[in-house]
């Protein structure tokens, strides 16, 4: 995977680093999830995920020539915009209630 | 004739209607006439009249048809010289198997005429005094039908052609006597008596079903035509290991229904059941069913005389036995019936040395006088108000005559007096074993005929004389339906035996030479004129010993109430340990019991506790048990904190990478 | 080793700095500081997106994401007041270094299979080949036509949630 197609200069840095960054950065992000005690911080967790799997698509769109894949980005930003409002809400009423948004004492599911 | 079939199909007949209506008629007035604690009470007139016309007549018709098919036959085969062909009537092909066939058919020859003519006769004298005797019995229907069925059964049996119809006949005879034994259902002791009886014939059935095999396996066919197949395959002591096996499994099922040691345990208690079954079943005709069997297969076992010398001294053995026992009963049921297991023994002696003819001869002779003998007891225990113990009658000869003079009569003929018909049937048993050699079978024939008079006539003298005890002074005579079937039968015990008088008193063998055509004559040596009328001298010396003995000890009038024959106890004091185990029967049962019936419950008390309940239950528990196991295990993982549930994704997700990697 | 040139250099910088922050962020223990280094990961991934000829992304980035969401999440925490994360002894050690390992193993496994995975040969340049350096235009021209349903669906996804924020968030008297 050079990155060179025709009309387009060639990428400058060899795309695998890109796609090694991405997954790194999705890894930090998993272990954020599963790690913080937080939710706010799982959420912030989560978001840094969806970032690697935007850089993922930017780069294979970059490979490919293939404009898609920014659209994809787009639209998964401005999901996750939506998103975060809503969640955030959800967090909001439920620390009314429960006064702590720690996700460990969310354990009424237990046996 | 040409109906055969008719004879065992009235029988039948009369079980089915008098079973209907005995069950139709029988809860509903049980439950509205009388409380639950009543006593039962008797049937309504009209029901004892219509079971009492159904049971006789069906078994009186059944007679009628009997004599008119047997009285030409035999009249025509004593005419021609070498007998009639047997009559054989095939009705329905019941079993196709291959190579094998077997046919519900019915046969008439000499041997099956004779036992017809005494079992419908006697069985109708029986069913006639029955309506006198369980008069009073609220399972009268119940009572008839089974009788009936029983005579169904018996009839299949001596009428059949081959042995698996046989069989059918036996297994039924079987069942009836299960049935009859435990007429009174509801005591545990008869019900009882009626299992072990049950049981006891299918221990000798197993052989029996063994022996059928074999007859097949040997012959290729079951039919009695193998009897002539026999004569000519082997000859007489070249006999193979099969004929040898058949005839001992065979005499096996023939010692489970005629009661020779050790099966014969169960006889005595079957004295639990209704007197006329004690009559009929027990002394007169499925007793004698397995003496019939060995008569029948005579050619067989004449090819093993092994077999044949065991037959004898397995029937001498027991008729010992049962008579040493007898001495010491003080059941009139009891001594009759070891009475009878002894008797039977007489008539495997005589088969055993080869006299077939003389076993059947005895066979029909004990008919008679037993089942007067039965019937009189039945009449003796009635008027004392059901009392059965012979300590406590006395002195009856006047107040119930003509039960005295008939049981007098039968005694006289069961000890072989001369000139009734033990002393012929008797007779030539000993006769028979003494013209074979067979000394030492003859001796013990001897002896026993000396315990057997003195045993028999112990019972008239403590019933009928001595002095009253008990309820003797209000004993009264039964009724005509009783009585009558008492005197038919004594005049059958005082002239039967004429048909089989011997050459040395003059006679022509007629039995002998009737039954030639039928059953087996292997050589015997002829006696010297001489010799035989010195034996029948003796024997009949041997008699009439043990009848005086008898009298003095018991027929006197005695001292104190309760002590019956101050010379009996002296007597007895002495044998010491000897005559304990006499009167404890020899401890056969107790026996049996440690022998085979213990570890038998052991094993199986083993196999419910220690394996099914342990083992089997066990699996099924442990599985349920793993199943909660797993389940507690697994539950762990229910914590209800998402992150775990997160991780729990994510490793199902590294694990699925790590897949699509490898591969 | 490819030749050393400037986009080497600033991809080096900028993956530094995110990765940096994004660790830094999984590590602090107050929600607002984690806030903050996200942000700075953002900037990062905003420049390696224009390494990547993607300018509106990079735009995008910084706008919506640093500049809305984030702020979003910072609001909520002064609302919420929420103070550093408490201090208490975590019972649960076996999910914190069962997490750990996973989340290494994860990372390194999904490098390695991305890595891996082959590329497809490529096709013949459609409407959405990027044009240097029209770029915008063309993503303008692709939004309105292969994707305008897509669009029109994200715009009530919005309205949707902001409607649903609005309801979550209010009080119970009402």
């Amino acid at each position: 995977m050079t990155g060179a197609m025709p009309g387009v200069a060639p990428m400058g840095v060899p795309p695998g680093a890109f796609l090694v960054v991405a997954t790194l950065l999705f890894a930090i992000g998993l272990a954020g999830v599963l790690l913080k005690r937080n939710a706010l911080s799982i959420f912030l967790s989560i978001e840094l995920m969806m970032n690697a799997v935007n850089l993922l698509f930017l780069t294979y769109a970059r490979m490919h020539g293939d404009l898609s894949g920014q659209m994809i980005v787009f639209f998964v930003i401005a999901v996750a915009a939506a998103e975060a409002a809503v969640g955030l809400a959800i967090f909001v009423a439920l620390f009314r209630t429960h006064r702590t948004l720690d996700v460990d004492k969310a354990a009424l599911l237990k046996w | 004739m040409k109906q055969l079939w008719l004879i065992p199909l009235l029988p039948l007949a009369g079980f089915l209607l008098n079973g209907l209506v005995a069950l139709l008629f029988a809860s509903a007035r049980a439950e509205n006439e009388r409380g639950h604690d009543q006593p039962k009470a008797r049937l309504p007139y009209a029901q004892r009249l219509f079971h009492g016309v159904v049971g006789v007549g069906s078994v009186g018709l059944a007679a009628v048809l009997s004599f008119a098919a047997v009285v030409p036959y035999t009249l025509s085969s004593m005419a021609s010289p070498e007998g009639l062909p047997p009559v054989v009537q095939n009705v329905y092909t019941w079993i196709t198997a291959g190579a094998y066939t077997v046919d519900v058919a019915f046969r008439l020859d000499p041997l099956s005429a004779l036992m017809l003519s005494f079992v419908t006769l006697v069985g109708t004298l029986i069913h006639v005094y029955s309506v006198g005797y369980m008069q009073e019995e609220e399972g009268y229907g119940r009572y008839f039908s089974f009788l009936n069925l029983f005579m169904f059964a018996m009839l299949t049996l001596v009428l059949a052609d081959n042995l698996p119809f046989l069989f059918v006949g036996w297994e039924g005879v079987g069942l009836c006597s299960y049935l009859l034994i435990g007429y009174y259902y509801d005591k545990d002791f008869p019900a009882a008596a009626g299992k072990k009886a049950f049981i006891a014939n299918r221990v000798g059935d197993f052989g029996m079903v063994l022996g059928i095999f074999g007859v097949f396996a040997l012959f290729g066919r079951g039919d009695f035509s193998f009897v002539e197949l026999a004569k000519h395959q082997v000859l007489a002591g070249d006999a193979p290991l099969g004929v040898y096996a058949v005839c001992l499994l065979l005499f096996l099922g023939a010692c489970g229904k005629s009661a020779q040691f050790p099966l014969y345990v169960w006889l005595p208690d079957a004295m639990a059941g209704p007197t006329p079954v004690s009559a009929l079943i027990h002394a007169a005709t499925m007793v004698t069913a397995g003496v019939y069997l060995v008569a029948r297969c005579s050619t067989l076992f004449v090819l093993a005389p092994d077999a044949l010398t065991l037959v004898a001294w397995i029937g001498a053995g027991t008729a010992i036995f049962a008579a040493t026992i007898g001495l010491a009963q003080n059941d009139i049921k009891k001594v009759l019936a070891y009475s009878t297991v002894s008797q039977l023994g007489y008539m495997f002696l005589a088969c055993g040395v080869g006299a077939f003819s003389a076993g059947i001869f005895h066979v029909f002779t004990h008919a008679f006088f037993k089942a007067c003998l039965f019937l009189g007891s039945g009449s003796v225990i009635m008027s004392m108000h059901h009392e059965q113990d012979m300590r406590k009658m006395g002195a009856l000869s006047r107040r119930i005559p003509q039960t005295f003079w008939t049981m007098l009569v039968s005694t006289l003929a069961i000890a072989g007096v001369f000139p009734l018909a033990g002393f012929f049937s008797k007779d030539m048993i000993l006769g028979s074993a003494a013209a074979s050699g067979h000394w030492a079978l003859y001796a013990v024939g001897l002896f026993t005929a000396g315990l057997t008079a003195f045993y028999m006539f112990r019972i008239v003298s403590m019933t009928f004389f001595g002095t009253a005890r008990g309820h003797s002074e209000s004993a009264h005579e039964s009724p005509a339906t009783m009585t009558v079937p008492l005197w038919i039968l004594a005049a059958c015990a005082a002239v039967a035996g004429f048909a089989g008088v011997p050459a040395a008193l003059g006679g022509s063998d007629r039995i002998a030479r009737f039954l030639d055509a039928s059953v087996a004559h292997p050589e015997i040596h002829e006696m010297s004129r001489g010799l035989e009328i010195s034996l029948m001298l003796l024997s009949l010396g041997v008699a009439v010993t043990g009848l005086v003995w008898a009298w003095r000890w018991y027929g006197k009038a005695s001292g104190p109430a309760g002590a019956v024959s101050p010379e009996a106890e002296a007597f007895f004091g002495k044998t010491g340990a000897l005559g304990r185990l006499v009167a404890d029967k020899w401890n056969v049962d107790e026996g049996i019991e440690a022998l085979v019936l213990s570890p038998f419950r052991k094993i199986g008390t083993f196999l419910w506790r220690g394996f099914d309940a342990l083992f089997i239950d066990g699996i099924a528990n442990a599985s349920a048990f793993l199943v909660e196991l797993l389940g507690d295990l697994l539950r762990f993982f229910t914590t209800g904190h998402v992150r775990n549930y997160a991780l729990a994704f994510t490793l199902g997700f590294a694990a699925l990478v790590a897949y699509v990697w490898m591969s | 080793m490819p030749a050393w040139s400037g986009e080497l250099v600033v991809f080096g910088f900028a993956s530094a700095l995110a990765l940096v922050f994004a660790l830094l962020m999984v590590v602090v223990k107050t929600p607002v500081r984690s806030v903050l280094s996200l942000i700075a990961t953002f900037f990062g991934l905003s420049v390696l997106a224009i390494l990547l000829a993607a300018p509106f992304i990079a735009a995008l980035q910084i706008f919506v994401y640093a500049g809305a969401i984030l702020v979003l999440f910072l609001f909520v925490i002064m609302l919420l007041n929420l103070r550093e994360e408490a201090a208490e002894k975590d019972d649960r050690p076996v999910q914190r270094t069962l997490g750990l390992l996973v989340a290494l193993a994860l990372g390194g496994l999904l490098a390695g299979a991305t890595l891996r995975a082959p590329v497809p040969p490529r096709g013949v340049p459609t409407r959405a080949s990027i044009p240097v350096p029209d770029e915008i235009p063309a993503l303008g021209r692709l939004l309105f036509s292969d994707y305008l349903f897509a669009f029109e669906v994200l715009s009530l996804i919005l309205l949707v949630a902001a409607v649903g924020a609005l309801l979550l968030s209010k009080r119970r008297f009402e």
